[in-house]
Parts: C-alpha cells; structure tokens; sequence
C-alpha cells in the first residue's frame, strides 16, 4: 500500500518536470525572435521582374507601418513563427490596395529577406521570403577589460 | 507573569530599541531628501521602480530567515544561476516574456543543485551559517567564472557572436538585455499620479508573498520554524532537521534566481561578472534596513527595507555634492551606510541574543523566588 | 601505511592537492620556457611581502577569535601611518621607522574597540569581524576625502584635497627593507634579505610571545575558556589583548607589503585583503581555532608560490590566463574547507 503511494508520488513529480520541460518548449518556440528585413527592391526570378514600388507602406503583425521608397530596406523584429504582413501600396493607375498574407519563418532562421515587389507580383514563397544571413564583418578586435574580483571594480595586486 | 514584570520604561526601550535601523533610517532620510532637492514626484517615481526591481530578491532571504540560518548571503548562487539562464535565452534569441520564463526554468535546475551543495555545506558548519554562506558564494563565483569567462564558447556552444569577447571564447564584461528589458514592467503599466507603476511585475511580487504566507503555514514551513526555533528540540520532534535545512536554502536559491531574472529585466543590462555579488549585499542591507534581524524578518520588513534603502541610495551622492560640495563622498557615503548597516544590524542581533538568555534567566530566577515565597 | 594516512588525515586533504599542484607547477614551468629561477625570486618577494599580514591570523586564531576577516582594521591603521610619515615629510629609512611609530597607537586604538566589540559576539566573530572590516574601509573611503592632508605628493593636484588613490612610496620608505643586504644568486635569483630578516624577526617575537605566561593564557582561552576562566585568565582582557596585536601586526604588515610594492592603496584598496591571507595560513595547516608560526611560514609560501606560478605557467602552457579563476577557487576553496571542519576544541 505504502509502495504504491510512494511511486504515484514519483509519477506527479515525473508529469510536473515532463509539463516544465514542455512549458520550456513552447516558450522556446514561441519566444523565438526573428529578424525580417523588408526589402522594396526590383528583383529578378526567372525571366520576370518585380518592379520596386516607389513607395510603399507595410506592416508585420502590428509592429508599426513602415513607409519604404524605393531601394529601401528596413526591418521588422518578431516574435515567433507565424506572422501577417499587411502592404499598402498604388498600383499604376494609383489605385490604393492593401495585400495582407500570411507567412512563417523557420524557428531556427535568425534572420530572414522579404521581398515586397515579388510578394505583391505574386511570386512564389520561396522567392519572396529567403533566409537571410548576415555578412560577418571583420571587426578589429576591441581589447575588452577582464573582470576582477571585486565588487566595486577595484584593482587589487596581490 | 513574567511579561508583567518589566517595567513600561523597559517596554518602550525594547520597541526602540527592536526598531532603531528603521527609525534611524527614516531620520537619515528626513534630512537628505531636502538636501538633495529632488522632487517627490521623482522620489515616488524612482522607489515605485526600486520596490518592482529588488523585492523579489530580497523575499528570497525570508525562508532561511525562516529555519534559522541567518541571512542568506548565499543567494548570488540563485543570482548565478539566473544569469546564466539570461545568458542562454540572449544566445538563443528568445524574446519577451516566453524569454524570461525560459530563463527561468534554465536556471531553476542550476539553482536547485547549487542551493543543495550549499545546504550540505551548510549543515557541515552549523553555527556559523552565515560566513560559511558567504565564503561559498566567493567560491562559487570562481567556478561561475571558470564556466562563462572559460566555457561559455568552448565548451558550451554560444553561437551569437554579440556575447561572446573577441578572443571567441567567454562572455563579455556586459550582455544587452534589449530584448527583454521591462517586458514585464510594460506588461501592465498604468500611471498614477504621473507616476508610473508596473502592476504586472507587483503582481508577480504579491503572489510571491501570498505563496511565502501560505508556505508559512505548511507542514514544512511549520517544521522550518520549528528547526529556527531550536535544531535539538526539532530534532527530537522527529523533524528531519538536516533536510529540513537544505530545503530552505534550495528554495532561497531558486527564489533568488527568479528574483536576479525580475531584476535584469528591469536593469536591461547583465554585467557578467558583477551584477551577482552586489545583488546579496544590497538585499541583505535593505532587508536589515527594514527592521529584520538575523531571525526575524517578514515581509513588511522587505517592502519598508526598500524603500528607505533606496531612498538613502538615491538621496545620498546629490545631498553629499549639496553638503559639501563633493559627489564622490555621498556615493562613499552609501557603500559605507550598506555595510555598516549589517554590521550594526549583526552586532545587536548578537548582544540581543546574549543580554535576552540573562534576562530570561533573571526572570526564571525571580519566578523560582515567588514560587518559594508562595510556599512559604 | 598508517603512519601515511594519518598524516594525510591531519595534514587534509586540499592541502595535499595544493602541495601537489605547486609541485607540478614547478616541474611543469622548464618545459614551457619559464624562468624557474625568476619564479622563486617572485615567491620570496611575495613571501616577504604578505607574510607577515598572514602572521596577523595567529594571535586572534590562538585567543579562540577565530579567523581575523576584519584584517582591512589594522590596514588601516598602517595606512594612516604611513599617510602620515609622508605628511610629515619624513624621509627614507626614518620615514618607514616613523609610519610604524604613527601607526602604532591607532593599531591600538581599532584594535582596543574591535576587541571590546568582538567580546560582546563571541560565537559569531567570523561573520562581524568580516563586515567590520569592510564598514571600515568604506569609513575611511570618507575619510581619505575629508582629512585635512596637503602634502603635494599625496592629494589630487588639482583639487588639492583629498588623498589620491595610489600614492608612490617612492622617496619614503620604498625597497628600505628589499634592499638591505639584500643579494643576488645568479642573473635572476634576487634575496630581499631585509625583508625577510624583519619577517623573522616579529615571527620570532611572536613565537616568544607565545610561551611567556601570557601567550600560553591566550591559547588557553581559545582551546579551552572554562579551564582559562577557572585558572583565574581573564578571558575577554585576553581576547581584546590578542585583537589588538592582530591588528598591530596588520597594520605594520600592510607598511612592509606598501615598502616592497611601491604603492600606498588607499580607498577600496585594502577591501579584499583579509581573504588572501586567511586562506594563506589555513594552506599552511592552521584551523579556525589553531595556528603556529610554521603554518604561517608554509601557508605564505604556498599561496604566493601558486599565485607567482600559475599565471605564467598557465600562460605558456594553454595561451590563456586563468589564474585569477584558480586563485579565487583555491583561497576560497580552502577556508571552506576550514569552516566546515568540526573544530577540535569547543567554545
């Protein structure tokens, strides 16, 4: 009798740490934060091109508008995976419209490249949204101050 | 009986005498809040933001309060261990509140061993707690080091080339916490009185105290209280009284733990290398401020610690710059007014603890007297 | 066999790793091209330097005070003696001569009313003894700013008040112990005799001190105060007694440690300083409540020996500097282990 209480106490706390495993997971997932660079240029795919907008106003999840002229880029910072970009934009005839699409970034990608022309020139996904990753730029190294001790930052030669 | 011997004179020296930091704070204060200029708006504004900052850390040093270990000075572990579940989340880009939870449960694990090892120790030195407490967290400062300045890019993957310093290894002096910095002050921030007040990181705190209320009343708080009370007398009451112990310093750990992520949100900010071993001696100095001694502490003690503390804090560099024309000696001032403030609030506790054993062996002595004489 | 694990049994364990690590550390540094000859030379400056604020522990640790954490105290009083040796324009050999007669009566001083205050915790000096230590450094951080000292050399130039935070002891009292008869062996191996004859000098005094009847009562009140109080001692005269001649010994300490460095550190300066030399003697074989003038000896040697060694060995070794990180393991490590020992003797 003793023994089985004994293990259904094990089994609570094997459920409590598998459930905070899972709590860490999902934060993980859905803490995740994502760089989305927002790019208004003309691009190329296949023979076509999207022309770039001379300007245009556009907005992740609700991030705040972003207004980009033309050759601009800009980014937007998220937080998970799944996410609405809404653009407004004049076609030709200066008509306004306002394309909102949905999207999901990799959770493993840092940072990705989307393209507006191509996204409203209803270009495939995988030419409008590409991973994107940063050029690491040869940064001189900077002599950094290594830590003492101490807790008033106070030299101490022993 | 014996409380009616005392005189009132006694009584009322006893009151003074039990609230003499406080009170000699609240003059302190009095006298450098004119001194400094600040308005009270700003005085209000800055104590708000201090209350949210540092109650958390400090309710952490209430449970080993609790079962009569002293103050805790061991808490930089748990500030430890925060840290480097804060370090993690940055590396992994987790953001907002999810990146503080995650931080969280990191750091809950690390804390929990290193808040065991540091209950073993503990019960190897009994009866001196507290500098055994203390050393440990100078100890485990050295392996803290060794693993971030060391491991953290060797050994321990950090992919993220902002943490890490230029030689590609260890973690840099600072870490920029922009990306949780007040999410949970921002959560629900309301103004009052233009001064703005972070319900949802109070909330957080008022939960924490509703859980050290209750926890008060558990069996294992009962039992904590009771080792506090007497470790023999615990003991033959069947009290685990080693476990017991261990358990209050685990949980002290992990309280301080969340209680360094609740911080550095607010800061934004980690100084890798020295935002832990300020964290235990502010706590403690405010906690003492507030009128708790080594035994004794609850949580009015936490919240009117904080705001005298910081208020001095606050006050002192600008009243020091006004009174003398120097900004260098107010910041002297506070460092010395920490310190001083647990050694003063240490000694009392030990002559209290003293000059109480003779009283109470006087008034046991004059109980057997009367007893006599009724016989008589 | 058992001869060996006794010793091992009283000699501890952590002292044997150190030992051994030292060793290595020695055996280690030809291989990778460093100067062993330069590293000793090193190690019996360091020696000379920190011994005798190591020698500090032993009366207090006798008189059953425990471990003097409030060493920062006695700092003090040398650096108010030596402060005032330079204020007073007293230079070379006289300089160092008059920064130990200044810092003499206020050794005494701090050291009276630290006593009186530690009689009134007994059970708890560690805990205290650390943060008056530290309340006083952080006092004196006032005071460092107020005092009305105006010797150029001393205060900030262009304010022309208040103490800089490193002062040269340079045409005071720098190198007078170092370089009295003082020798070289070979290029590199330099003997600052002076300094280590001063070292064995109070050592000695110390060790004297110990077996008049008023040593023996002090170690008599620490291993056994019923006993002590039975045999007519007053405990808490000896106590403050011991307190004060820790304290004195800090403070001239500090004057030797400031002669050989070359620098008067003021401010936060002495804050840390208890650390290094209590977890010195407690390498060196002491206890909480147990310590002789050879634990001093080997204790010093040892730590400053590993403090020399492992940054340069380490260095060639592994390309990297890791020994501030063993350091704070080591001295830490090792008054852990200390505190958590059950002393042999009941208080």
């Amino acid at each position: 009798m003793k023994k089985i209480h004994f293990t259904r106490r094990n089994y609570v706390q094997l459920a409590s740490v598998a459930v905070i495993l899972l709590i860490a997971v999902l934060m993980f997932i859905v803490g995740r934060q994502h760089t989305v660079l927002l790019d208004n240029k003309t691009v190329e795919h296949e023979g076509k091109t999207y022309t770039a907008f001379s300007i245009v106003t556009v907005e992740v999840d609700r991030e705040g508008e972003l207004e980009l002229a033309a050759r601009d880029r800009d980014k937007a910072e998220v937080m998970g995976q799944r996410h609405k970009i809404t653009v407004v934009y004049t076609d030709r005839s200066f008509e306004e419209h306002t394309l909102v699409k949905k999207f999901k970034v990799p959770i493993g990608q840092d940072m990705v490249l989307l393209s507006i022309p191509a996204l409203v020139g209803e270009a495939d996904e995988s030419v409008w949204l590409q991973p994107f990753f940063p050029p690491t730029a040869a940064v001189a190294p900077q002599a950094e101050v290594l830590p003492t001790e101490d807790v008033l930052a106070v030299d101490i030669t022993f | 009986m014996s409380e009616l011997r005392e005189t009132r004179k006694e009584k009322i020296l006893s009151i003074l005498e039990k609230n003499s930091v406080p009170i000699l704070f609240t003059v302190f204060c009095a006298l450098g809040i004119p001194l400094s200029g600040y308005s009270y708006g700003y005085l209000g504004q800055e104590i708000v933001v201090r209350i949210a900052r540092n109650s958390f850390l400090i309710i952490a040093l209430l449970v080993p309060i609790m079962a009569g270990m002293g103050l805790n000075f061991g808490m930089t572990l748990g500030a430890m261990a925060g840290q480097i579940g804060l370090i993690f989340i940055a590396d992994w880009g987790i953001v907002g509140i999810p990146g503080m939870i995650l931080a969280m449960i990191i750091s809950t694990p690390i804390s929990a061993f290193l808040g065991w090892l540091c209950g073993k120790i503990l019960n190897m030195a009994k009866g001196r707690e507290m500098v055994t407490s203390y050393i440990i967290g100078f100890f485990i400062n050295g392996v803290y080091q060794l693993i971030v300045l060391y491991g953290m890019g060797s050994v321990i993957p950090i992919k993220n080339p902002a943490l890490v310093l230029p030689r590609g290894y260890g973690i840099r002096n600072t870490v920029n916490l922009i990306s949780i910095r007040k999410v949970l002050d921002n959560l629900l921030a309301i103004k009052i009185f233009g001064i703005s007040i972070p319900v949802a990181t109070l909330l957080v705190i008022a939960a924490l105290c509703f859980f050290i209320i209750w926890f008060r009343k558990t069996k294992l708080g009962q039992d904590m209280r009771a080792v506090g009370q007497d470790l023999e007398v615990a003991r033959a009451a069947g009290i685990k009284v080693e476990h017991t112990r261990i358990v209050s310093v685990v949980l002290s750990t992990i309280l301080a733990g969340y209680g360094m992520i609740v911080y550095l949100q607010n800061i934004g900010t980690l100084n890798t290398y020295n935002s832990h071993m300020q964290i235990g001696m502010f706590s403690i100095a405010a906690l003492l401020v507030g009128g708790a001694t080594v035994n004794r502490a609850s949580i009015g003690n936490v919240f009117l610690g904080v705001s005298l503390f910081h208020l001095m804090f606050i006050v002192s560099p600008t009243a020091g710059k006004n009174l003398i024309g120097e900004a260098q000696l107010g910041e002297y001032f506070r460092v010395f007014v920490s310190y001083g403030v647990i050694t003063i609030a240490l000694v009392l506790y030990e002559v209290r603890k003293r000059r109480d054993l003779t009283r109470a062996g006087r008034l046991l002595a004059q109980d057997q007297a009367d007893e006599v004489e009724a016989k008589q | 066999m058992i001869k060996i694990r006794q010793f091992i049994h009283s000699f501890g364990w952590p002292r044997i790793i150190i030992g051994l690590f030292l060793l290595s550390l020695f055996i280690l540094a030809p291989f990778f091209n460093v100067n062993v000859a330069t590293s000793i030379s090193d190690t019996i400056v360091r020696f000379g330097q920190n011994g005798l604020m190591v020698l500090a522990m032993v009366p207090m640790i006798h008189s059953g005070c425990g471990l003097n954490f409030g060493l920062p105290l006695g700092i003090i009083a040398g650096l108010l003696g030596g402060t005032l040796a330079i204020e007073f324009n007293f230079v070379g050999p006289v300089s160092f001569l008059m920064a130990i007669l200044l810092a003499t009566p206020f050794a005494v001083l701090f050291g009276w009313g630290y006593g009186k205050l530690l009689n009134k915790v007994k059970g708890s000096e560690m805990m205290i003894a650390t943060y008056v230590g530290f309340s006083s450094v952080a006092f004196m951080c006032m005071m460092w700013l107020l005092l009305p000292y105006d010797s150029p050399t001393m205060v900030w130039g262009y304010a022309g008040t208040g103490l800089r935070t490193t002062i040269s002891t340079e045409g005071f009292y720098l190198h007078v112990l170092t370089n009295f008869l003082k020798f070289r062996l070979g290029e590199t191996l330099m003997v600052p005799t002076g300094m280590l004859l001063f070292f064995a000098l109070i050592a000695f005094f110390m060790w004297a001190f110990l077996h008049t009847k008023r040593g023996t009562a002090m170690t008599a009140v620490g291993s056994n105060p019923v006993f002590a109080r039975a045999s007519g001692i007053d405990i808490d005269k000896t106590r403050t007694l011991s307190v004060i001649m820790s304290t004195w010994l800090g403070a001239i300490g500090i004057l030797v440690y400031q002669q050989s460095f070359g620098f008067i550190q003021l401010y936060m300066g002495p804050f840390y300083m208890a650390l290094p030399a209590v977890s010195a003697i407690l390498i060196g074989g002491a206890s909480v409540n147990k310590a002789s003038i050879v634990n001093v000896i080997v204790g010093t040697f040892l730590f400053q020996g590993i403090v020399t060694m492992t940054p340069s060995v380490m260095n060639s070794m592994i390309h990297t500097d890791m020994s501030e990180v063993i350091r704070i393991v080591v001295s830490n490590g090792m008054i852990l282990y200390a505190l958590t020992r059950k002393s042999e003797a009941t208080r």
